[in-house]
């Protein structure tokens, strides 16, 4: 009895039951079903508008995606706000946004999410570099270098070059030298004739034929240092995190070796494919063969377990009374480095209750950013720039 | 000296004389020279250099040299004729005819116009009638341009650009038969605006013909932006799609790779379905190319042409000169794009071939796997990613190999692209599964690198390897604790990052750093940002409850109480409740703070809730919480049914304790609650109101019996969900936190799929299916957005069936506040229960299902199988089960004369089956092809038969494809359905 209360339907129902074609779907969508991984890219102004639609399946994906996408940003607000991965009710959305400009990939299949948002990461990357800069203005003055690009980056939804210096051979970028060079070589295309030699080498980042007057390799030691200071002025953490940034120029194929002083300080590193692992791995050397032009060789992380301190002091003070509160920050230089600080930026942003403010800063350049909400007026994030010229110890 | 002084000064000039010596004559003297210049490059301009190419070009004067070239000629003449027949003329290559009609018509349009007595002048100036013929197409088509457009594209969906679109048809024509010189610039001006036009997206589809046109050209800017246009709008023109075949494929035998290999990725990308044949010619050439680009547009086009059309890309034999490369090509780009072409053809084709499921094996094989290791470091990073996600498929043999492979992929972990980085992770965790100490040595290994990519990537790269952290510590809960310091929150980091730091912090507390831990939550409750001050109050939260040590936190909690913020006191109360359900020792600090919260100060219906079974529970505690109830009844219908039930419980309790002081309140919730709207307090109510009447004492031991502390909250996924969703490592389950088949479901059933075949199905009872469709998709797009304590439930009514676990949920659910550790416990073991499809099973199986001290041991051969002649299941379990499922048995078998003559339809087979205790869920097809899928239960267990069954008639063969929970028992179950089959017809 209690069985026929739980399933009337089911049980009754099953002489004359009848899909209406569901379960078929089953096994013909098995076949039907593309495993491409991304099936369209869209490039989104900020004010979420289309600038670019690049299909890269037959299973076309509708614009009307787009505006789905925008009204669940604008509905959603700041918690929705850039997550990278979003479920529409048809396809999964991977965004990136730089610079005001979204990145919107489609795809319907189960894929590696961190690959299509590296990819992104990358087309971004690759358009900032060839446009000089992304902004919705450039890319609607260049759309026809920004679908080659994406044309020759992805086929079917794979994931093809995007190794900068092959889509330079490939397609070159639209600025004034190339655009002579193009007129005085009788080539009026700014693509190349000949396809990259790069591609068969077994450098696929570098080509054979490069040549310099000037032989010359600039590195850079870029590194940040992230930390957290308790409001009693104590170190909670602090992390560095380090690039080695190279701009080569030199003639040939050239195999350079680069190694560091003290390279056990490094915690854990991650390489561009031209770095040799082995000799790294007995000798710490970095060996590699540059691919051509600006490029990220290594970063790294470094360990900071025996750091006390750091080399600026942070102390806010927070006081109120009444319907006004005062807030001072006071930044300063511990006298242990031996190097020279060019500039000091604190940045701070005040919650939205606070009507007015009145900054001052002892040395230095006072702005206030007002935030980009038309709407908030009374919000404001303020930086306190103060600028040290040439602090020495 | 003064002879000397006086010379000086007379012949001292005047300052005149300064001017004109210091200004005009330097002037003078320069201008002279300028213009002896420029009066010398005027003369060397137009004298020499006008001539000089070089010169030309740098200035736009190059008249470019009309190459000859026979074949354009032919097409353009070809085109020409399409032109007049466009111009509603019917095209023929006869020329009287063609002026005939072309005559008659054009009087027929231009009437209107002032043209004609131009064109007729025209018309009687040339002589021989092959140029008069070439006159008419051409300027006719051109003055035709507009009306023809109008009328032909009459439809007011057209977008705002109409005016435009049909002035650029007007100037494509313009150019496309002109050789004039810099036609190519301003084609390139025209065609980059017909694109843009369509990036906006305004439909230039209309324009298709003249682009075409156009496409004749050397330059390959232009060829690349034709392409792009014909790329796009081919599907929707796939008549005049055949005009592009022409050039694409002299395109495809061009000198110039690079144009080679654009021309066939055009070719390929046109998805024309009845153009394919024209792509098979010259896929075969390219990938036999001995350019490496092309080789590799063309694996791609023939993925492209496989999915176009499966049967031509088989035909021509595709997949084995893909392999061929594969295995052979010394470019990787090749190697990878062959690759993953072959991964797509073989999946889908392996279903219905051996063949392709023993190639589709192939690729994990051993000599494979190695051969694509052996040459891993040549790929490119994308490259990179496939090979590993192969890799992670493959089972070695034995331990040696599993060390092998992971010394070799060691310096992939150092790779700059995560992706590659991750799916290293993936392949090392999948190779050392089954040895435990590795497994642990792995997560010391991958550690440094996760932490790495999470902090210096860009936001959306750390979320994504945030998700897959958030899954390992799961899995080995110690292994970040000492690096816990990584999950602190930037400021300047995005809100979704934070949520999820905030998520890693909560799991990696333990006894060591849940100090330090707490300490930095504290300071984000206070974040300018609501949503994550509430993340980080309920993370303390959910960190109290983890630990045994609650002396600092607690006391966290409370000074959060007192911050006066709306709501971080809501936060705060619902946790301190559940707190105090685990560690009821706690009582007295808390209900100190807890009484000096004022309940006009909570709004949120939960943290009200909180306050109110803080109140009921600990009313001895209080001096005012009578008061504050009566109160609160009092306006009663200000507030969330979920608050007015807890009232009710509250109330009642505080009457038990403090009855005097409470009657008054208990009066006024009761005739609410009675008069209540929402069901559920009615009822509770009344349920009250008739235990009051019954009997007080025995009410006393019902609600307010004393009180266990809850030792373990019931957890929200179950540990099989766990693995499941680990195997799925570097997959978009785990950012969803939930194995794929629950959530790519959804993308198989929307509308836009549904294949042709299904007009053909039979359509039975087909409006219950299609609720019963909609609901669970309903409960799968609505669950991707809910927390997780929701998700399980939910899953759990989808894979029980919502008709059967509903009843159980209503009746214990609101119970559960008020009631101690064994309704819990029944209802983590509800939420956990079994969530395969075991529909038939009646109610007392399942309570003995639940029965702990009984685990439902395997059925060890049960002697004959028997099958429940009223089993059960719907349309959403059966597609689920099915795709789990591998397919246990697939066999040919006879059907017999007598059988397929009595298959008239569909029908007669079900009826025949269901005798048999075989029920059909879907059926469909027309004579001679019928195909079936059939289900079956066992009888006394719930472990079910899925058959797909495809009967050919006129051949008298019936394909099945078994699939079974038990595969033990399918042979037995392919016997019984063959014999069910044979006797068809028979009787």
């Amino acid at each position: 009895q209690t069985k026929l209360l739980l399933f009337p339907l089911s049980s009754s129902c099953s002489a004359s039951f009848h899909s209406s074609g569901e379960t078929q779907i089953v096994s013909e969508q098995a076949i039907q079903r593309e495993e491409t991984m991304l099936q369209c890219i869209f490039l989104l102004s900020d004010s979420g508008e289309v600038m670019l639609e690049k299909q890269l399946t037959g299973n076309r994906v509708d614009r009307s995606i787009c505006v789905w996408f925008w009204d669940q940003l604008l509905s959603h607000g700041d918690s929705f706000k850039q997550q990278p991965v979003i479920a529409s009710p048809t396809h999964y959305l991977f965004q990136v946004v730089r610079e005001g400009i979204t990145f919107l990939a489609c795809t319907q299949v189960e894929m590696p999410p961190l690959m299509a948002i590296e990819f992104l990461c990358r087309v971004a990357d690759v358009l900032s570099d060839y446009l000089e800069g992304l902004n919705e203005d450039v890319i609607k003055d260049n759309f026809i270098i920004v679908y080659e690009l994406l044309d020759e980056m992805m086929d079917n939804g794979h994931p093809l070059t995007t190794e900068p210096n092959i889509l330079r051979e490939m397609i070159a970028p639209p600025n004034i030298v190339s655009k002579m060079l193009s007129v005085v070589t009788g080539n009026s295309s700014n693509v190349s004739e000949t396809l990259p030699g790069a591609t068969s080498s077994c450098v696929p980042w570098r080509t054979t034929d490069i040549k310099y007057a000037n032989n010359e390799v600039y590195v850079d030691l870029v590194e940040e240092m992230d930390a957290i200071i308790n409001r009693d002025g104590i170190l909670v953490k602090c992390e560095v995190f380090g690039e080695v940034q190279v701009n080569s120029h030199i003639t040939g194929v050239p195999d350079l070796a680069l190694s560091f002083v003290n390279p056990s300080v490094l915690d854990d590193v991650r390489f561009h494919p031209c770095v040799r692992y082995r000799p790294w791995e007995s000798y710490q050397i970095l060996s590699f063969v540059p691919p051509d032009g600006q490029f990220k060789l290594m970063s790294y992380r470094f360990r900071v377990r025996k750091l006390k301190s750091i080399p600026l002091y942070v102390k806010p003070q927070i006081t109120s009374d009444g319907g006004s509160s005062r807030i001072s920050v006071m930044v300063g230089i511990r006298n242990d480095p031996g190097k020279a600080i060019d500039s000091i930026s604190v940045q701070f942003q005040l919650p939205s209750c606070v009507s007015s403010t009145d900054l001052t800063a002892n040395h230095g350049v006072v702005n206030v950013l007002s935030n980009k909400v038309p709407t908030y007026v009374r919000s404001y994030e303020v930086v306190l720039k103060l600028i040290l010229l040439s602090y020495c110890v | 000296m003064d002879s000397a002084a006086t010379s000086f000064s007379s012949s001292t000039p005047s300052p005149v004389d300064y001017i004109v010596l210091l200004i005009l004559r330097p002037i003078a003297a320069i201008s002279f020279v300028f213009v002896f210049i420029a009066l010398g490059w005027l003369l060397a301009w137009k004298l020499v250099l006008v001539h000089v190419p070089l010169v030309q070009e740098i200035f736009g004067l190059r008249k470019k040299p009309a190459k000859f070239k026979p074949q354009t000629r032919r097409i353009s003449r070809y085109y020409n004729s399409i032109n007049t027949r466009n111009s509603s003329a019917p095209g023929s290559g006869y020329p009287p005819v063609l002026v005939q009609c072309c005559h008659s018509s054009s009087i027929a349009i231009i009437k209107p116009n002032y043209s004609r007595v131009a064109i007729s002048h025209l018309w009687s100036s040339l002589e021989p009638p092959s140029n008069r013929i070439r006159l008419l197409c051409s300027t006719f088509s051109q003055a035709m341009a507009p009306p023809a457009q109008s009328s032909r594209n009459p439809s007011p969906s057209q977008p705002s650009g109409k005016g435009e679109v049909s002035d650029l048809r007007s100037q494509l024509r313009q150019l496309a038969g002109s050789r004039a010189p810099g036609v190519d610039d301003a084609k390139r001006e025209l065609f980059k605006k017909v694109i843009s036009y369509m990036t906006i997206g305004i439909d230039v589809s209309s324009l298709f013909g003249e682009m075409v046109m156009c496409s004749v050209t050397p330059d390959i800017v232009l060829k690349k932006m034709c392409y792009l246009y014909v790329g796009n709008y081919a599907k929707v023109n796939p008549d005049l799609a055949l005009l592009t075949i022409n050039f694409l494929q002299r395109d495809c035998k061009d000198q110039d790779p690079m144009i080679r290999g654009l021309a066939l990725r055009s070719l390929s990308s046109l998805r024309v379905a009845n153009l394919v044949e024209y792509l098979v010619g010259p896929l075969g050439s390219g990938l036999k190319d001995n350019n490496a680009y092309v080789r590799t547009v063309a694996v791609m086009g023939a993925l492209k042409l496989y999915h176009i059309s499966a049967s031509t890309c088989l035909d021509a034999d595709f997949p084995a000169v893909l392999k061929h490369l594969m295995l052979n090509d010394s470019e990787s780009q090749v190697v990878a794009n062959c690759l993953s072409a072959l991964q797509e053809i073989w999946n889908s084709e392996s279903s219905t071939s051996e063949e392709a499921a023993r190639e589709k094996e192939g690729l994990i094989s051993k000599p494979f796997i190695y051969y694509l290791l052996n040459r891993l470091r040549e790929f490119n990073e994308w490259g990179q990613c496939l090979v590993l996600e192969l890799v992670a498929k493959y089972v070695p043999s034995d331990t040696n190999e599993n060390f092998d492979i992971m010394n070799l992929l060691e310096d992939r972990l150092q790779h700059a692209n995560g992706a590659v980085v991750l799916a290293t992770i993936k392949v090392f965790l999948q190779l050392t599964l089954s040895m435990a100490d590795v497994h642990q040595e792995v997560y010391e290994r991958i550690k440094a690198p996760l932490l790495t990519l999470v902090s210096s990537g860009s936001p959306e790269q750390s979320y994504a390897v945030l998700s897959h952290l958030h899954l390992l510590v799961m899995r080995a809960p110690y292994l970040f604790t000492s690096d816990y310091k990584h999950f602190y929150c930037q400021y300047n980091e995005p809100s979704y990052v934070k949520k999820l730091k905030l998520e890693m912090l909560t799991a990696v507390a333990n006894e060591s750093n849940t100090y330090e831990i707490v300490t930095e939550l504290c300071e984000y409750a206070a974040n300018v940002y609501v949503a994550i001050a509430r993340e980080s109050i309920r993370a303390v939260g959910k960190i109290a409850l983890q630990q045994y040590d609650v002396n600092a936190i607690v006391d966290r909690l409370l000074q959060f109480l007192e911050m006066e913020k709306d709501y971080v006191t809501a936060e705060a109360l619902v946790l301190v409740k559940d707190l105090l359900r685990k560690y009821p020792q706690w009582s007295h600090d808390c209900i100190a703070v807890v009484g000096n919260i004022s309940s006009k100060n909570v709004q949120e219906p939960k943290a009200k809730a909180a306050l109110i079974w803080m109140l009921g529970e600990y009313a001895q505690d209080m001096d005012d919480a009578p008061y504050i109830l009566e109160s609160l009844a009092e306006n009663w219908e200000d507030d969330a049914p979920e608050v007015r039930l807890h009232l009710l419980t509250a109330i009642m309790k505080c009457f038990f304790r403090r009855p005097p002081e409470t009657q008054k309140a208990l009066g006024i919730a009761l005739a609410a609650g009675l008069s209540d709207f929402h069901q559920d307090v009615h009822d509770r109510a009344l349920f009250y109101y008739r235990l009051l009447q019954y009997d007080v004492s025995s009410a006393e031991r019902v609600v307010n019996p004393p009180k266990q502390a809850v030792s373990v909250f019931a957890d929200t996924q179950s540990n099989e969900i766990k693995d499941r969703i680990f195997d799925e490592f570097n997959s978009l389950s785990i950012v969803y936190q939930k194995p794929s088949y629950m959530f790519t479901d959804k993308d198989h059933r929307g509308p836009f799929e549904f294949s042709d075949e299904i007009d053909n199905l039979t359509v039975g009872v087909e409006s219950e299916h299609v609720v019963a469709a909609t609901s669970v998709d309903a409960n799968e797009t609505s669950d991707l957005l809910l927390s997780t304590s929701e998700k399980e439930e939910t899953r759990a009514m989808v894979a029980n069936g919502s008709d059967y676990t509903a009843p159980f949920y209503d009746s214990s659910t609101p119970a559960l506040p008020s009631q101690g550790q064994s309704e819990l416990a029944i209802t983590g073991l509800l939420g956990t229960a079994d969530p395969g499809p075991q529909a038939s099973t009646a109610i007392d199986d399942l309570l003995m299902g639940l029965d702990l001290t009984a685990p439902p041991a395997p059925a060890s051969a049960p002697p004959p199988l028997k099958l429940n002649a009223r089993a059960a299941l719907d349309a959403g379990s059966f597609q689920r089960t099915w795709r789990e499922l591998p397919v246990a048995i697939s066999q040919e078998c006879e059907l017999g004369s007598q059988g397929a003559a009595a298959l008239t339809s569909p029908q007669a087979l079900l009826h025949h089956m269901q005798g048999n205790s075989i029920q059909c869920i879907a059926s469909g097809g027309q004579s001679p092809n019928f195909k079936f899928f059939f289900f079956a239960q066992k009888a006394y267990e719930p472990s079910v038969f899925l058959v797909e069954c495809k009967i050919n008639t006129s051949t008298t063969k019936a394909q099945l494809n078994i699939k079974a929970e038990d595969q033990s028992t399918s042979h037995e179950f392919l016997a019984l359905f063959q014999s069910a089959l044979s006797r068809f017809g028979l009787s």
